[in-house]
Formats: C-alpha cells, sequence, structure tokens
C-alpha cells in the first residue's frame, strides 16, 4: 500500500482514529515509555547518577540471576501456579456459565451470578486475611471443626503443601463468579434457531450444551485463555505476597514477590529490573508461542 | 471547514493530555516534591506509627514558634521503606528525610559516601542545641567519621517481660528471674488454669513473625547470644553460629510443641499478638515493657480485674542477665543534596531541628499543649487521660522530635500507672547489663549490598527449626547456604575492618 493512499485511508475515517486516540496514548506513556528504564537492568544504577550517568555492567545481573540458588525454585513455582490457573482455574467459570445457562429460573441464575461474582470486588487483604482466620491453629475455626471430629490440627499456613491449594481456591472463590459474564455474554448470543433444530433432531439437555453452545462460544474461550497465558507470569504479586511466609517459601516465591523484595524493600534497583526483564521475555514468548498454536488449529488468534 | 475538524481534534489532543497530566501530576505530589528553595518552607517525610494522620493544632504551633513552614509527608510504618526507596529511585526525596531505623542507615550507605546527602558534623558547633547531642551516639552514626544524620534517641534497652500477675498470684508463681522459672511460667499459664475459667482457654507467651522485636531476640540475650556479631575464637562471627542461639532455638521449639506459644506466631501480626495478651488469652509478652500502658488501657476495657507487672533481669542458664542494646538512636534525619540546593538552605533546616531541641518546642512535639494533653507534676509531664485524643493530635509528631530528654531538654514522663512507672525504672537498669552490637562501627560492603538477603536464609531457618519443620541439620545447611553465597565475604570483610 502507498503511503498517500493510507493517509487517505487514516483521514477518511479520522473520527475512527481520534477514537483509538485515548488508548494509544495509554499504551505509549505507561507501557512503552517506561521499557525505557529496562536500561537499567545491564547497569550498575545509581538513582542520584540518572540513567545517563550510570556504569554499565552488561549482563553482570542476569548472570547473577541464572547462578542463584532461588532461580529455579522461583521459575518452577511461578510455572506450577500458572498451571494451576490454565488448568484448574480457567476452566471453572465455563462450567459455572453453563450450567447456569441450563437454569431455567431467571430470578435464581441471577441471584446466584450476583452471589459469586460479588467476592471480585474484595481486596485480596481481606481474602487472606478472613483465611487467616478461618485457619489459624490459634482459635481459628476449620481446625476446631477438625480437631472435634478427632483429627488432629492440620498447620495450614505454615507449610508447603497447602500453599497451592490454599492459592488456587481462593482465586477460584474470588475470580470465578467474575469470569462468567463474559461467557454468558457469549452464550445468550447463540441463535435459539439451533437449538429449536437440534430438539427436533432429538438431542437432550446434555447434547444441546455439547454440540451447540460450546462450539458457539469457542472463539471466546480460545481469545480468553491466549489473553490468559499471556499473563503467564502476571500471578497476582499481591495474592502472593500476602501469603508468602518463612515456611512456605520454598513453593510460594515467584517473579512478582522476589522482585519487590529484592527491589524496594532492599534496594537492588538493577538486580530487580533484570529480573522483572526476564519475565516479561518470558511473557512474551509464551504469548507467541499460545497465538501460534491457535492458528494452527484453524483458530482465530488475538493478531 | 477543516479548521473547525482540526481543531477538535487538538481540543480532544489536548483533553486526553490534560487528563493523563492530571493523573501523573498527582502521583507525583504524593510521591513528594523537589526543594522548593531557602529552607524556611520545607517538607519532612516522617514515619507514621498509628493508623492516622494527625491533625495540624501541634503543628501550628511549631510552625509559628520556629518561624517556618513545613509540610509533613506521613508515610505509614509498615510501608516505609519502600516509599523510601521508591522516593530516592525517583529522585523525589523531600529536604529532610527520617530513616526507618538501623537497617535502612546501613541501605542508604553508598549513597552517603557517593556524598548524595549533606555532611552535617561541620556546622553541628554552630547550633547551640545540637552541640548537645550525645557523642557517644553520634559515633554510632558516622561513616568515614563524616556526621551526615542527626538521631532521634530511643533508650538503649526497653527490652523485657510483660505478665499477668493477677494469673501469677492465682497460681502462686514468683516472678521469673532465670529462663527455667520463665518457661515454668509459660507452662503454668498454658496448663495450669491460671484465669480458673475451667477450660482449657489460655497459653504462655504470645509472640509475633518478627525474630529482633517479638520475643525471640530479646529471649536470646537473656541466653548470653551476642547481639547481631559477637567475638567467638578472636573473631568476630554472626549470632547464629554461636551455641547460645541454638540454645534459644531449642528453647523456642520446647514451648511451640508444648503449645506454650501461639501456634501461628511466624505470621501473627503485632495487633494480634497483642490482642491474645489484652483479651486474656495469653498471659506473657516480650517486647518493649513500656507497651505496658497501651496494653493495659485496652485490656482493662475489656476485663477491668487484669493486672500487669514488667520483669526484666531474667538470667539464662549460666546465671548471667544481658539484653541486647540499640545504638541509641531508634531513627535518624537526613538532608538530600538533590532537595536542599544551598548550605543556606541546609542551615536554615538545621535552624528548624535545632529549636525542635528547645524545651518548649520538644515539649510541643512530643507531649503536646499543657493543660490539653498533658500535666505538668514535679517537673515531668502526666499525659492526658484521654488516650484517643493524645493518639489523634500528639503522637504521630514523636516521629520528628531529635535529641532525648537529657539534651533537648523536654519533661521526663511521669505516669499514674504503677507498671508503666516500673517499666521506666528497668529500662534504666537494663543500661548496666547491655549487649551491643560490635559491627555498628563497622563497614562490609557485601553486607550492605546482600546483608538483607541473606538474612533472610537465617530468618526462615529459624522460625522452620521451631515449628519442627527442619532440624538441627537443616539448620547448619542454611548457615552454610548464608556462608557461601556471600556470608564468608561478610565474615572477612567486618574483621578486617576492626
Amino acid at each position: 500500500m502507498k503511503r498517500s493512499e493510507t493517509w487517505r485511508k487514516i483521514k477518511r475515517n479520522r473520527l475512527l482514529y481520534l477514537m483509538i486516540l485515548p488508548g494509544l496514548l495509554y499504551f505509549l506513556i505507561y507501557k512503552y515509555l517506561p521499557m525505557y528504564g529496562l536500561i537499567i537492568s545491564f547497569q550498575d544504577y545509581k538513582p542520584y547518577m540518572g540513567i545517563g550517568g550510570s556504569e554499565w555492567v552488561g549482563f553482570e545481573h542476569f548472570n547473577r540471576l541464572f547462578a542463584s540458588s532461588e532461580f529455579w525454585m522461583i521459575f518452577k513455582n511461578t510455572l506450577v501456579l500458572f498451571a494451576l490457573q490454565i488448568f484448574v482455574f480457567f476452566p471453572i467459570p465455563i462450567i459455572i456459565s453453563l450450567m447456569l445457562n441450563e437454569v431455567r429460573h431467571s430470578f435464581f441464575k441471577r441471584g446466584v451470578q450476583t452471589l459469586i461474582y460479588i467476592p471480585h470486588f474484595m481486596s485480596w487483604v481481606v481474602i487472606v486475611s478472613i483465611s487467616y482466620v478461618m485457619l489459624t491453629l490459634d482459635g481459628g475455626i476449620v481446625n476446631a471443626i477438625i480437631e472435634s471430629f478427632g483429627f488432629q490440627k492440620i498447620n495450614f499456613l505454615l507449610n508447603d503443601d497447602w500453599f497451592r491449594p490454599m492459592y488456587i481456591l481462593q482465586v477460584i472463590w474470588r475470580e470465578a463468579g467474575w469470569g462468567t459474564i463474559i461467557f454468558l455474554a457469549a452464550i445468550t448470543a447463540v441463535d435459539p434457531q439451533l437449538y429449536e433444530a437440534a430438539r427436533m433432531d432429538g438431542a437432550n439437555r446434555f447434547r444441546q450444551m455439547w454440540h451447540i453452545t460450546l462450539p458457539a462460544i469457542r472463539n471466546v474461550i480460545i481469545v480468553l485463555l491466549i489473553l490468559k497465558i499471556g499473563d503467564v507470569l502476571e500471578l497476582g504479586f499481591e495474592h502472593v505476597y500476602l501469603l508468602l511466609n518463612s515456611s512456605n517459601r520454598n513453593v510460594a516465591e515467584i517473579f512478582d514477590t522476589y522482585v519487590y523484595v529484592a527491589g524496594l524493600q532492599q534496594g537492588q534497583f538493577s538486580y530487580s529490573t533484570a529480573v522483572g526483564f526476564f519475565k516479561g521475555a518470558v511473557g512474551l514468548v509464551m504469548v507467541v508461542f499460545a497465538n501460534w498454536l491457535a492458528k494452527r488449529f484453524n483458530e482465530e488468534g488475538i493478531y | 471547514m477543516i479548521n473547525w475538524k482540526k481543531e477538535k481534534l487538538i481540543t480532544v489532543l489536548l483533553l486526553s493530555l490534560l487528563v493523563f497530566a492530571g493523573c501523573s501530576s498527582d502521583s507525583a505530589s504524593s510521591e513528594g516534591t523537589g526543594g522548593s528553595g531557602d529552607g524556611d518552607s520545607f517538607t519532612v517525610m516522617a514515619n507514621l506509627h498509628s493508623p492516622e494522620v494527625p491533625n495540624d493544632k501541634i503543628l501550628e504551633i511549631i510552625e509559628e514558634e520556629t518561624d517556618k513552614e513545613i509540610e509533613i509527608q506521613w508515610v505509614p510504618d509498615n510501608n516505609y521503606e519502600d516509599r523510601l526507596n521508591t522516593a530516592f529511585a525517583t529522585n523525589s526525596l523531600p529536604e529532610a528525610v527520617f530513616l526507618k531505623n538501623q537497617a535502612s542507615f546501613i541501605q542508604f550507605r553508598d549513597a552517603i559516601e557517593d556524598e548524595q546527602f549533606w555532611e552535617v558534623g561541620q556546622y553541628l558547633d554552630e547550633f547551640e542545641n545540637l552541640a548537645k547531642l550525645k557523642d557517644t551516639v553520634l559515633d554510632n552514626t558516622r561513616i568515614n567519621g563524616n556526621l551526615y544524620t542527626l538521631y532521634q534517641g530511643r533508650p538503649l534497652s526497653s527490652q523485657g517481660l510483660i505478665y499477668r500477675k493477677d494469673w501469677a498470684e492465682n497460681l502462686g508463681l514468683e516472678v521469673p528471674t532465670t529462663t527455667d522459672e520463665f518457661m515454668e511460667m509459660a507452662r503454668a499459664f498454658t496448663e495450669d488454669d491460671p484465669n480458673q475459667s475451667g477450660e482449657d482457654d489460655t497459653f504462655g507467651l504470645t509472640d509475633r513473625s518478627d525474630l529482633v522485636y517479638g520475643a525471640f531476640k530479646t529471649v536470646a540475650s537473656w541466653f548470653g547470644t551476642p547481639n547481631n556479631w559477637g567475638e567467638k575464637d578472636g573473631k568476630l562471627m554472626p549470632e547464629f553460629m554461636f551455641d547460645e542461639y541454638k540454645e534459644t532455638l531449642d528453647f523456642f521449639k520446647e514451648m511451640y510443641d508444648n503449645g506454650y506459644i501461639n501456634q501461628d506466631f511466624p505470621v501473627t501480626s503485632k495487633t494480634d499478638q497483642q490482642e491474645f495478651f489484652k483479651n486474656g488469652t495469653a498471659g506473657m509478652y516480650v517486647g518493649s515493657m513500656g507497651d505496658v500502658v497501651s496494653l493495659n488501657n485496652d485490656a482493662i476495657a475489656i476485663n477491668p480485674d487484669v493486672e500487669f507487672d514488667v520483669q526484666n533481669k531474667i538470667a539464662g542458664p549460666d546465671g548471667e542477665f544481658g539484653v541486647w542494646s540499640i545504638p541509641g538512636y531508634g531513627s535518624l534525619v537526613m538532608f538530600p543534596k538533590s532537595s536542599v540546593e544551598t548550605e543556606e538552605e541546609l542551615l536554615n533546616i538545621l535552624d528548624f531541628f535545632n529549636q525542635m531541641m528547645t524545651p518548649e518546642i520538644a515539649n510541643y512535639s512530643y507531649w503536646g499543649i499543657e493543660g490539653e494533653h498533658y500535666e505538668v507534676v514535679d517537673d515531668r509531664a502526666l499525659p492526658s487521660d484521654d488516650k484517643a485524643l493524645t493518639d489523634r493530635e500528639v503522637k504521630p509528631y514523636m516521629a520528628i522530635g531529635i535529641g532525648e530528654p537529657e539534651t533537648n531538654g523536654r519533661y521526663e514522663s511521669v505516669f499514674n500507672y504503677d507498671a508503666k512507672e516500673k517499666a521506666e525504672e528497668l529500662t534504666k537498669e537494663n543500661e548496666d547489663y547491655l549487649i551491643e552490637d560490635p559491627t555498628v562501627p563497622l563497614y562490609s560492603k557485601t553486607y550492605v549490598d546482600d546483608g538483607a538477603r541473606l538474612q533472610e536464609i537465617i530468618t526462615d531457618a529459624t522460625y522452620n527449626y521451631i515449628i519442627g519443620q527442619m532440624d538441627e541439620a537443616g539448620f547448619d545447611d542454611a548457615v552454610e547456604n548464608w556462608k557461601s553465597q556471600g556470608g564468608d565475604a561478610i565474615i572477612e570483610e567486618f574483621n578486617a575492618s576492626e
């Protein structure tokens, strides 16, 4: 396409272009400009010298990261939590949406929907605190019940085994309801005639769900899945940080928490930027891969 | 026509830019602003220890008396370090910056050595009151012989035990004077129904997720553990390589295994820790003995029969008593060159702190307004009973004071509460038994860079040993890990700089 032609097109649709301008500006200012700061991961950055004045150290910080004994632990933990998000959490809103869609009683349906998406509006601090109060060994109700049945108390908070279940259950409790909104919206867009036709062919409710509803929302599912994979390493810093303690660090320390502690609490700006940079690179590879995979299966990707 | 379209475009552009500018300037102003010039009006970044920002009543008086305009950036205590580092990284530190504690001072050492902050030692003698600051404490804050900070004095050691006197009397227990008796009290408070309720609803010691200001370090010093570092075979070694540290570990493990201590203490907040004590679930609290006042105030609101008492000299197995000490300061204030641009400006700000050390203003900032927030009794200050009022109007301003009663002439305290009086006495008494940190005047580059990160290895191991998730071999491995990741270098450097 020739340049003049491009300009003509832009001119002709200038109002449309005007509409994307705020979004474009947002990404420029908040997503692209800050990337300039990644430079400091190759420096021994001193805030008062600025990026111009700090010493260059090449890949020193990356070497330190890959050499540190914690690196593989953090990498593994991040991937495990990511896998939990994809394989355990992701299908749940879809299943709930399909189930809610089968409910014919609209008052009940709306009630359930409202009830399950309320937790999304609570902060992680509140949710983790509630869990803490319920699960603590010092008078927590869950352990009181376990004890009353004659079992040993379970140390939920201070051990490696319970961190992951606790993490994913809290994610499900908070986000599953919110996740149903978009799927339910997609389901309502399905042409009712398809269902009628299926019924004529003798499909029962389950068959209708399997052959009509699911294929109809397949695109939405795939796009959301790719977007989710794009957030591979955005596991909710706040949530994990609040659950993290001395006794579950082996499974709970992830890139985000590591960056926060090293960077902001201990003032190692360059090193923590390098860690964040590496994390971003991994995320990018994952998205491109997921998109490529989607295309391979003849689905629409996100670009 | 076309012009009109163009104008529309420009308007939208400008509008969206304005929105962004609005957002960013908002965040910038909350992060703090740079210098404003003359030093007669400046900003102080200070630590807010209470939940709410105080009103301006006291600040206005201070401004009037000192003839300065001051803005205080209050930062909540629990994210003070982040904010400090963020402000530093974005070059937006205000003119006077209080550090959180000794640890953050160590972190800023590199920047201080790079002359990013004003050297103030050279000006001290020009100011009548600043010149009174104690040399012993100033020496603890010198870097290469230079002084970059003014200190906020704190008692060297106010650590001790606060316990339920009424429970002890119920069970006929004497006040503990040895670690064995301490353990016995913890046992009795757990198992012998000290509140005579007929239920198993109490335990001994309440602790929290803090090995330093919680119970661990204080109990460790009773056992004779060095304060961070100690001498062993003529060499400086970190505390956790000493047998006494391990004895303390076993002591805590025994308490933990028997349920004498809250089972989730490694994740318990200070609020929850104190709640156990106030509501009559736990009977022992190890920490700052002065806390007995606020603990008592809240506890008698729940149960008027509660009686607290304090105790310090608890001897270890060898019959000796010791208690760890801080270097004589709680917090320090520094003056960044990025915001204090001229010597004149600096002198103006120092003049303010000099005035903060006059008895009159020191009293305003520490006690409040006489007749409103406190009474003078025998030349000492008696705070008002209306704790909510003093918390709201006065207490936060303690964070901007410097010096101590001896140097700034503010009233010593008097309390109409025996346990608090006793706590003050015992704090003075502690000064005869101090265990000091020998590395305060020393320097180790590796410690400055990686000390905090390495300490985490030991902290984790300490908790995990106590709760039984790690055996002695595991703890020793953690120490080896600490050594191999940079600990060896720290040992070398500290010993070399002696």
